[in-house]
């Protein structure tokens, strides 16, 4: 083989291993995300189709669950710090495909459970999802009205584990 | 269906890339007229409401312009050049022909699947199993096909663009698979590591596929735009090395903070590669600026190359924890991505269609008006919509940072900049529209030219090229 092949092939699967090993397998084995932390836990099958829900309507490209170091306790959603407090990697321990998201059109969801008046309100949560704007005049989030009353069950009861 | 005239496949990646161009474009629209105006979609009726939800229709969006537009785009343009810096037939047309069977089945795959909400939920990587299978497929058989006609090259001079589509297909097939966990049809993975191989894909998509295939492509339009050798082959190789900066989309997150930090060091390694293709790319285009001026083809892969510089200095700059803190997850980032994939690789995607498209379809391009006005209409949309973006998300980052002003505030505080990005939106759709007319009508006018002889390797560079 000519030496370019051989430098090519060689040097872009080099590459390729490299950055699977030091991007990939080593934090997978980094010890803070060996376990769970309190606030994870398994979910239940009402839940776990709550999640199926947010993944198939794409919520997660509009809202990210995780609080970074800087902002934790202190950013504002509807009163200062109430994003709530930074996240860790055991909080995630339960959870495939994870929605850390990447952009937030509407406010972080970590915590949202946990917020006054809104955490678990199932209430304040189905009149939301039906028509967003009648509680929060100016947003830009969907109305989910055609979901069906079993999807929104489970939407709820996933929200409500976000503590 | 599986013809033997050379050149046929690629001429029909380019008009498949064309109607994955537009239908995706559409969604584009679409989305930007929903967070201007969310009120349009409570008056949908109801049996639609699904398929255009916000949340649905921008994965469809996204998944459609980079595996249909931009790749489909690249394909074509990787199978014209091929037998033109190897001086040998393309190793197998028919092979192509099923290739490009095979990638469109997969991309209305892809149209139907994704705004039915079927989707893996993993952002760029949100393709189904059977969908991620087939793409693994096309690209194997789109390497067969660069790797084989690399190995019946009767030109003894590689160049460049040759090392780096046969570099780009095989890192992306491994990148592909380990991103979206090809052997398990859930395609994650478990907690904190899902999000981290996640964004070791998405970076790596654009390292390992969009930027050095698209640097090869590069490489051979600009000599051959400004007819003149490039200025050094050897610097053209350092473009060729992309690095792991993936976790840069992730900074002062639960993830690691060694991570943080060794991507920051990659992210600065990666000037690289910039800069050296920044060199060859002045003094490749030295007393020869006047061309970009009057040829739309040139001027489309010169502002993609400026452009392609800026991207580059702002993703160093958010690789840092304090910058990212300001502009991460903001408005600022849809930005950023329009820059890469429209102004920089799409730019050098145009380029490379009016280069090779009256070639492929032997007729003179149908209107050079038309051609201007796709190049004006473009780049001026593409400046309002990434400028009003940008400002938009400062303000926003400034706002939450203050940790005063209540979310829904800064929410409604968008709503000028979506609108300025829906205008400039519609702008460079009408430029689109141009670019798509005249390719069109290009194809269907009277036969009435004599193909362009194939481009030696040796002629790309200087002296034959060392
Ligand atoms: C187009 C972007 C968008 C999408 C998609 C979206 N949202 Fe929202 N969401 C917002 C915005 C903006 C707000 C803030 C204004 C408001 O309360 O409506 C919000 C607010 C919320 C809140 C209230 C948070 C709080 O603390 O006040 C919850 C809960 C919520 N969204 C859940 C969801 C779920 C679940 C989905 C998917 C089914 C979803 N959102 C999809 C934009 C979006």
């Amino acid at each position: 083989m000519k030496p370019g092949l051989v430098y090519l092939t060689g040097g872009s699967l080099i590459s390729l291993l490299l950055g699977i090993i030091v991007t990939i397998i080593l934090p997978a084995r980094d010890p803070a995300a060996l376990g769970p932390t309190a606030l994870a836990r398994p979910y239940t099958e009402l839940e776990l189709r709550g999640r199926a829900v947010y993944k198939r309507e794409g919520c997660h490209y509009c809202h990210t669950q995780q609080v970074r170091a800087p902002e934790a306790n202190r950013a504002m959603v509807h009163q200062a710090g109430d994003i709530g407090p930074e996240s860790v990697p055991g909080d995630y321990y339960y959870q495939s495909p994870v929605f850390w998201g990447t952009s937030r059109q509407g406010p972080d969801l970590t915590h949202v459970a946990s917020r006054e008046g809104i955490g678990k309100n199932e209430g304040w949560h189905a009149l939301h999802f039906k028509n967003p704007r009648a509680v929060s005049p100016g947003s830009v989030m969907p109305s989910f009205d055609y979901l069906s009353p079993g999807d929104l069950e489970a939407l709820i009861a996933y929200m409500l584990t976000l503590e | 269906m599986l013809s033997t005239e050379s050149g046929s496949a690629s001429r029909r990646f380019f008009y498949s890339a064309l109607f994955w161009l537009l239908l995706p474009g559409l969604m584009g629209l679409t989305l930007a007229t929903l967070l201007y105006v969310p009120a349009v979609y409570d008056r949908l009726p109801l049996d639609l409401k699904p398929y255009l939800s916000f949340g649905r229709l921008r994965p469809a969006h996204v998944n459609l312009m980079i595996y249909g537009w931009l790749s489909q785009a690249y394909a074509a343009a990787i199978l014209f050049i091929l037998p033109r810096i190897t001086r040998a037939q393309l190793f197998s047309e028919r092979l192509a022909h099923a290739n490009w069977w095979l990638w469109n089945l997969m991309l209305v795959g892809a149209a139907v699947t994704l705004p039915a909400g079927l989707t893996q939920g993993r952002e760029y990587a949100e393709l189904i199993w059977p969908l991620d299978l087939l793409l693994i497929a096309n690209w194997v058989l789109l390497a067969i096909n660069i790797w084989g006609t690399f190995a019946r090259r009767q030109e003894p001079k590689v160049y460049i663009s040759l090392w780096s589509f046969m570099a780009a297909t095989l890192v992306f097939v491994g990148v592909y698979a380990v991103g979206n966990k090809i052997w398990d049809p859930s395609g994650a993975y478990r907690g904190m590591n899902d999000s981290i191989v996640n964004y070791f894909f998405v970076h790596n998509l654009f390292n390992a596929w969009f930027t050095t295939a698209g640097l090869g492509l590069a490489l051979y339009l600009l000599p051959k735009l400004v007819d003149q050798p490039l200025y050094s082959h050897r610097l053209g190789l350092w473009g060729l090395w992309s690095v792991w900066t993936g976790q840069h989309h992730q900074l002062n997150s639960p993830a690691p903070d060694w991570l943080e930090y060794l991507t920051v060091v990659f992210s600065i390694l990666a000037a690289v590669p910039t800069i050296a293709f920044m060199v060859n790319f002045f003094m490749t285009m030295r007393g020869r600026w006047q061309r970009a001026l009057d040829d739309v083809a040139l001027r489309f892969l010169a502002t993609g190359a400026l452009f392609w510089a800026l991207t580059c200095v702002q993703g160093l700059a958010q690789s840092f924890r304090t910058f990212s803190m300001q502009v991460h997850l903001t408005n600022w980032v849809i930005g950023h991505s329009h820059l890469a994939f429209v102004v920089d690789y799409s730019f050098w995607a145009f380029a490379a269609a009016y280069l090779m498209v009256p070639v492929l379809v032997r007729r003179p391009l149908y209107s050079r008006t038309l051609a201007e006005w796709h190049y004006w209409l473009t780049t001026v949309g593409m400046g309002i919509f990434m400028v009003s973006l940008w400002i938009a998300g400062l303000i926003q980052g400034q706002n939450w940072q203050t940790n005063s002003v209540p979310f829904l505030e800064t929410v409604r505080s968008m709503s000028p900049y979506f609108a300025l990005r829906l205008v400039g939106g519609l702008m460079a759709a009408g430029g689109v529209l141009c670019f798509a007319y005249n390719l069109w009508q290009t194809a269907r006018r009277q036969a009435s030219f004599v193909a362009v002889a194939p481009t030696p390797a040796a002629a790309l560079t200087r002296g034959g090229g060392r």
